[in-house]
């Protein structure tokens, strides 16, 4: 339990990575949408994800 | 305005407290008796549509876009079964058909991954102190306006603002069924997040997104809205006959989820929900003679 209250006010980093990022992947294939830079898709997703997931940790909101 | 405690404003003196009493009880019991089946198919029948998208979606029977209309409409009305066994309305403790109560309890809002027993304890002390600002776990969702309230819930369920639920648990820590409801809540939040991911990197990204995701944040925020605003605003008032009120929704009864007759369930809870509207049409006049908030206007 101490171990999940540590790791709780990282869920939004967690979820970034852990969903949005496939999620942005996946729709990024969809619609297809090329990645920059080179980077494939998982990639951009993971960048967009983690960052966005940094940005509700601290900011406390995702919108 | 502070909060009025209007019980008994309406100056009836006691021997007429007791005659509206006893019809307003032989009225609520013929209401209360028999099992609800209606409730109990509702709660089977829509999540085995749920169930069913997730196939019919991944081999392209039905299209996304379908799947995500059909299973938001699921994830809305998966709340109201459950409602009715946090109430023990199937089956009390102790009678043979208990294990069915808590059932329908904890697999019917599994699409809305609301964890029954939070769910029980903290609509418990919704019904014993509504609209209590201190007390009443859903007192959140105050906002002056239907609009407000659909942008307060958006908010509540960002990451920064304070789960008034935990917050609830967080304060009956020495209570073993708020530690209870606590961990259940734990277990199944951890089970949904990772349900999803790993859906999401099996490469059902978009059908985790769109049957799950999405409509529960939908589903969520309508069933605040019906279910919590609508039928207690402005959250003025408590006292058994004012904390809610009765309205009437210009888009119906169905689209409000019965909660135009609200007030029947805070009243008598052991009813079922699809017996309010007749049980509301009996009792009206000893709701009118008790001063209830009878708002027959469109919202």
């Amino acid at each position: 339990m101490a171990i999940l209250k540590a790791l709780f006010p990282w869920g939004p980093v967690f979820f970034g990575l852990g969903f949005l990022a496939p999620l942005i992947a996946s729709l990024m294939i969809t619609l297809t949408i090329t990645a920059p830079f080179g980077l494939t898709e998982i990639q951009t997703g993971l960048i967009i994800g983690g960052s966005w997931g940094l940005v509700a940790k601290f900011g406390g909101r995702w919108i | 305005m502070s909060i009025a405690e209007v019980t008994g404003a309406t100056g009836l003196d006691k021997d007429e407290e007791r005659r509206l009493y006893h019809e307003e009880m032989a009225i609520a019991r013929k209401y209360i008796g028999p099992f609800p089946v209606v409730m109990a198919l509702w709660c089977f029948s829509n999540l085995l549509c749920w169930f069913a998208l997730w196939p019919l979606v991944i081999f392209d029977v039905i299209p996304l876009w379908a799947g995500f209309i059909i299973a938001t409409a699921n994830v809305a009305l998966c709340y109201l079964p459950s409602h009715e066994a946090q109430h023990s309305n199937y089956a009390n403790p102790g009678k043979p058909l208990r294990w069915l109560n808590e059932l329908i309890g904890y697999v019917s809002t599994i699409p809305l991954v609301l964890p029954f027993k939070i769910a029980r304890y903290t609509h418990m002390l919704h019904h014993k102190h509504t609209n209590d600002p201190k007390l009443d776990p859903d007192y959140e969702v105050i906002a002056p306006t239907w609009r407000q309230a659909v942008m307060k819930t958006i908010r509540r369920m960002q990451p920064g603002f304070p789960n008034s639920y935990g917050t609830v648990l967080a304060e009956n820590t020495d209570d073993p069924a708020a530690q209870r409801a606590g961990l259940e809540g734990v277990v199944q939040s951890l089970a949904y997040w990772g349900i999803l991911c790993a859906l999401a990197w099996s490469g059902f990204a978009l059908e985790a997104a769109f049957l799950w995701w999405l409509p529960r944040m939908v589903g969520t925020v309508y069933i605040s809205l019906f279910l919590s605003w609508w039928p207690h605003h402005p959250m003025k008032e408590t006292g058994r006959y004012r904390n809610t009120r009765s309205f009437t929704h210009k888009l119906g009864n169905i689209v409000a989820f019965g909660m135009e007759d609200h007030i029947i369930h805070h009243l008598h809870p052991g009813m079922p929900l699809n017996r309010n509207k007749a049980a509301f049409r009996e009792l009206r006049s000893i709701l009118e003679a008790r001063g209830c908030r009878l708002e027959d206007h469109h919202a």
